[in-house]
């Protein structure tokens, strides 16, 4: 077998490979119709929007790779009183930047921290309280925001809708991102604790990992990233609303799952979030661009994920 | 005391109500609000203005109750729960917006079974025993056709942003916009995306069209989505369509904006959130006696280059143009009807 043969199958091996192999094909299959028009405005379009999948998607593939059950349904509404609490703090004012982020990310660990009380205190199974959460952030979203759409403050929407050669700097950012929290995760003894406990908590006990400090850290990290994402998301599209959060409950769940992260628990994936949160994106816009209706796009978008994941699935089994 | 303070009501309520009609006797009449969802802000503005108009109500004495109660998850099933809590909570009348038009057919009928009145608006039911208060959905999808046409006389490319998939009232609107492509035939529809009636969703769907479309000289709307689509043809770089807008302050803020820096033109069409407030005396006229069509159609509020800062000086931010009727107002609406 020759290096670059072994080479391919090495990559091949990656559970993260296919989700970009999907986000290839299904570019290609845009252009395919278009005849190649408008290639790069949408991959630049693409990249704007995968960048607020990856943020949420990272947060949620640390609360999924903790082991079975554990998911954070509370992002949508986490999102919305995010973006309403950094447009408000920020007042459109310039100066007030990052006292407004500050306070975003603050709310978001809040309403982590609060999902892990639930969850530890009064043993409430993490996709009930989650929920309830989600709820509970809802209501307060309404009444401390009102809908209201606070614009965001000149400089900040520059900063989330800036360019550079056609790469939004906010990607540019999200990947420097993904690469830390690939490091964290991969590299560090809270990583490792986070992927221990996700294989066997029991036994991650008695290896001495603090597994409730562990778990509070990734309910307060998913929360934390929504909250990143809601500000940003408030930049980027001129000001917070309620809904801005809801198409982001199922898709922080896919873009994990696409990307190779095992939804038993115990391997996460970096990279993969990515390539599913582009992948996810270019299948919305291929199927917009053939004139699928609503009917058919879902359905072509339900097959189409099975698809790769079932693709990207062949991994041997675990035991 | 209080018998004094029902009296004095009674009077002043029959003194209102003119001579003519019934004596007004809903001062002891409950009516509750079912509604199916929150999360947006034409649903929030709905339920404001139900609040300062039910309110006042209840304190001049007209009805005893007037409360509102919206579902968390947008589920008719959970809705139908809603509707039958209210039965036997024994309120005269629900006033509902409805998360789909044919499954709370069953809790509506064993409401009127019950003697309740059922007044549906906005999201109607088709249920022969509730009243309907509907929009012509279908018009307002076709006059925004017309409107394109007195514009831009020689036609040109189109893109639709639709609601919400499956919900009737994007098929409404969708069926308006369809014939009246049919009927100016220079217009040509190159793209149809979902925005949902939200900003970030349109936003996103439109920015990943975009690269594939040819030159799009108008935006059709369903309102919500105006701002979201000129976000995205601003990110791409491309120069911006005339985007019919939907009433949002915020749309409305951007056109302004426009306006004043370039002369942009278009217009505005959506359902003013008061159509609530509509419903509310709709009920209480037919709690008080007064024989209501069971199907009542509203006019959509509709904002033009002329009249656009007077709206935006009405709108709230956040919020949505809006209109909220007084009981003369729903007395002329019905009396328009019959």
């Amino acid at each position: 077998m020759s290096t670059a043969m072994v080479r391919i199958r090495v990559l091949l091996a990656r559970p993260w490979i296919w989700s970009f192999l999907g986000a290839l094909a299904v570019w290609l299959a845009a252009e395919l119709f278009t005849g190649g028009q408008g290639a790069g405005e949408l991959l630049t379009a693409t990249l704007s929007f995968a960048v607020f999948m990856v943020i949420v998607g990272i947060g949620q593939m640390f609360v999924i790779s903790t082991g079975p059950g554990n998911v954070d349904l509370s992002i949508p509404a986490t999102i919305a009183l995010t973006g309403a609490v950094a447009m408000k703090t920020m007042g459109g004012a310039d100066a007030m930047i990052l006292p407004g982020m500050l306070a975003a990310l603050a709310a978001g660990a809040f309403v982590g921290a609060c999902n892990y009380g639930l969850i530890r205190l009064l043993r409430i199974p993490p996709i009930i309280a989650t929920m309830s959460a989600n709820f509970l952030v809802m209501s307060t979203a309404i009444a401390y925001g009102r809908g209201l759409k606070v614009k965001p403050p000149p400089l900040f929407a520059d900063f989330t809708t800036a360019q550079v050669a056609g790469i939004p700097v906010l990607a540019i950012c999200t990947a420097i991102f993904a690469a830390v929290m690939g490091v964290v995760l991969h590299r560090t003894v809270y990583g490792r604790s986070v992927h221990a406990i996700g294989q066997n908590r029991r036994a991650a006990r008695l290896a001495g990992v603090a597994v409730d400090r562990t778990r509070f850290l990734v309910y307060v990290l998913s929360a934390t990233f929504a909250g990143l994402c809601g500000a940003l998301l408030a930049g980027f599209s001129g000001g917070s609303s309620l809904s801005a959060g809801e198409t982001y409950l199922l898709a922080s769940i896919a873009v994990v799952v696409i990307g190779g992260t095992s939804v038993a628990g115990g391997r996460g994936n970096v990279p993969g979030i990515w390539g599913a949160a582009l992948f996810m994106y270019l299948l919305e816009a291929m199927l917009n661009t053939y004139g699928a209706g609503a009917g058919l796009r879902l359905i072509l978008t339900g097959l189409i994920i099975i698809l790769v994941i079932t693709i990207a699935g062949g991994d041997r089994p675990q035991r | 005391m209080t018998g004094k303070k029902t009296l004095v009501a009674a009077v002043a309520v029959t003194l209102a109500l003119g001579a003519g009609t019934a004596l007004a006797d809903t001062a002891a009449k409950k009516i509750a609000l079912s509604n199916n969802y929150a999360g947006n802000s034409w649903r929030q503005a709905m339920l404001k203005s139900w609040d300062k108009v039910t309110k006042k109500a209840v304190a001049d004495g007209i009805v005893a109750e007037a409360s509102a109660f919206t579902t968390a998850e947008n589920q008719a099933t959970e809705q139908a729960a809603q509707i039958q809590n209210m039965i036997l909570q024994g309120y005269d009348a629900i006033v509902l917006n409805a998360a789909s038009p044919t499954a709370l057919n069953g809790a509506v009928k064993q409401a009127c079974d019950a003697g309740i009145v059922v007044v549906s608006f906005d999201g109607v039911v088709t249920e022969p025993c509730a009243w309907r208060i509907a929009v012509d959905f279908k018009k307002m999808g076709a006059i925004q056709l017309d409107y394109l046409a007195k514009r831009m006389p020689k036609g040109g490319n189109v893109l639709e942003i639709r609601g919400l998939a499956g919900v009737f009232v994007d098929d409404e609107i969708h069926a308006g916009i369809e014939a009246g492509v049919k009927k100016n035939a220079q217009f040509k529809i190159v793209g149809s995306v979902h925005g949902d009636w939200a900003q970030e969703v349109a936003q996103k769907a439109v920015a990943g069209i975009l690269p594939s479309l040819p030159q799009v000289d108008a935006v059709v709307t369903q309102g919500g989505d105006g701002y979201g689509a000129a976000q995205a043809f601003k990110a791409a770089g491309r120069p911006i369509p005339l985007i019919i807008m939907g009433n949002r302050q915020d749309e409305l803020t951007w056109w302004k904006e426009q306006k004043d820096a370039n002369g942009y033109e278009t217009m505005s069409v959506s359902i003013a959130p008061g159509v609530g407030t509509l419903a509310f005396w709709v009920a209480q006229q037919i709690l008080d006696g007064v024989d209501v069509p069971k199907d009542m159609i509203v006019p959509f509020l509709q904002i033009d280059q002329g009249n656009l800062e007077a709206n935006l000086a009405t709108t709230e931010a956040g919020g949505v143009a809006n209109v909220e009727y007084s009981l003369d107002d729903a007395k002329k609406a019905i009396a328009s009807t019959k």
